[in-house]
């Protein structure tokens, strides 16, 4: 079946999933059963990418939806999407056990790293071809190259600033900088776009 | 690390959230997380701006092992250790046992005004007992006010489901989560779990008549999102109501029933 495209699509996907995440706070099993089944795969790669390796993106998942069935009456659709709400618990949970002194320390997973690489398009790449496709897409393409691909580094591999210096061979302090600023300038692209909150000028 | 600079603390919660934050710095930043609600807000709001990225990740099919594990961990009746700690909604709940001194903070917090709308709240709970069908009378039921009047009613219809109904929401507030609290007449406040800012929380678990036996009133305070991490109230109380309880016969018999789960 084709994955729906689109921000209506995308709407509607969102809409599904708050109401299964409704039914799971009442403790409904069939629900929980079909809330993850509509998301372990994309959650599973959100942490996969983050520790590298399966079992531990297994370990994450787990630990992820038994505090998705403990807190789901903690959510709530005016402050977050579904799957925003889903994948902070699991990035959180992955950043938390992450234990990666060295990037090339725990890159064993030779199917991984193909995957990353090769296979699939990488994150990048998707997030430009998605250009006009919501506004966040639209403010990380208004990073320049590098400030972009440090940040997209950093997020979805989990990786530190030396981590992504390393990766994109520059020197510490320049990716910290590129970091530092990309970020400065998402936030003003994306939050002049929202109702500005305190403290959130940049 | 000094945490006072408004662009450092926007800096440091951006990065927590991008995820370069690793290890030592990243449990450091977490102590100060749970103790800086602004912080808390900077985080989430940085959340809301960046986790919207995963839309891009290919998505990669995890093993069935792991759905088995989450079944066992949660329904499964042979790990119970799990079970207990997880199936409730009642995060960071009944931690602490020794917190009798948190009683009395709390109600000299809650203050003097806590009789008056008791009170009050009897008066209401009164009116709303007397329209419902006698047939359908609830186990118990609340209704927590503060000095602007009613902001919800709690009704527990079944031994193991209590319905929290806000009257009055409050504003929305993406860095906090309202924790309900069970005050028994001695003793520390036991955590019932977290209740929606708006419209309404049902809260079901197996536990719930035997942390609500004894207890003479609910209270909410606001705390840090994903509640107390201490296991008690760390803020002020928001509201409260005092709790009208149907016959005990009535609720003896169906606190006995055996377990019944959707």
């Amino acid at each position: 079946m084709m994955k729906p495209t689109g921000p209506n699509a995308v709407a509607e996907r969102g809409a599904e999933l708050a109401q299964l995440l409704a039914q799971v706070a009442l403790g409904n099993r069939a629900a929980f059963e079909s809330l993850y089944a509509a998301t372990k795969a994309k959650l599973f790669a959100v942490s996969l990418r983050i520790v590298r390796e399966r079992h531990i993106a297994e370990e994450v998942l787990q630990d992820s939806f038994v505090k998705i069935w403990s807190h789901a009456s903690d959510y709530a659709i005016e402050k977050s999407a579904p799957l925003t709400w889903m994948a902070t618990i699991v990035r959180n949970r992955s950043l938390d056990i992450v234990r990666r002194p060295h990037i090339e320390l725990a890159d064993e997973d030779d199917a991984l790293a193909a995957l990353m690489v090769d296979d699939a398009p990488s994150a990048l790449d998707q997030l430009a071809a998605r250009r006009d496709e919501g506004q966040l897409a639209r403010c990380m393409q208004a990073l320049d190259g590098e400030q972009r691909k440090s940040i997209a580094l950093a997020f979805f591999e989990g990786l530190s600033h030396s981590e992504v210096a390393e990766k994109v061979q520059r020197p510490l302090g320049t990716v910290k900088t590129q970091i530092r600023r990309g970020l400065l300038k998402l936030r003003g692209c994306l939050d002049g776009h929202v109702q500005r909150d305190i403290g959130a000028q940049a | 690390m000094k945490l006072s600079h408004p662009e450092l603390r926007s800096r440091l919660a951006a990065e927590y959230v991008l995820g370069t934050m690793h290890g030592a710095a990243r449990r450091r930043f977490q102590t100060y997380l749970e103790r800086d609600a602004a912080l808390r807000a900077e985080v989430n709001q940085w959340q809301a701006r960046l986790v919207p990225l995963i839309d891009v990740v290919t998505p990669i099919e995890p093993p069935r092992r792991v759905w088995q594990k989450i079944e066992a961990r949660l329904f499964d009746a042979n790990s119970t250790q799990t079970q207990a700690s997880t199936v409730v909604s009642t995060p960071n709940a009944a931690k602490r046992g020794s917190a009798s001194g948190l009683f009395t903070w709390l109600t000299s917090r809650a203050g003097l005004t806590f009789a008056a709308s008791a009170l009050c709240g009897m008066l209401a709970v009164l009116l709303l007992v007397r329209q419902l069908p006698p047939y359908d009378q609830p186990m118990r039921v609340a209704v927590l006010e503060d000095t602007s009047g009613a902001r919800m009613v709690i009704e527990q219809n079944k031994p193991q489901l209590l319905e929290v109904r806000m009257v009055k929401p409050w504003k929305a507030n993406t860095s906090s989560s309202f924790q309900l609290w069970i005050l028994p007449p001695d003793g520390a406040p036991r955590s019932i779990g977290l209740i929606n800012q708006d419209g309404s929380t049902k809260i079901e678990m197996k536990e719930l008549e035997g942390l609500l036996e004894g207890g003479l009133a609910f209270a909410v305070t606001r705390e840090a999102k994903g509640g107390s991490v201490t296991g008690q109230p760390t803020m002020p109380i928001l509201c409260k109501g005092v709790i009208a309880k149907t016959p005990p016969r009535e609720a003896n018999r169906s606190a006995n029933k055996p377990a019944n789960t959707i």
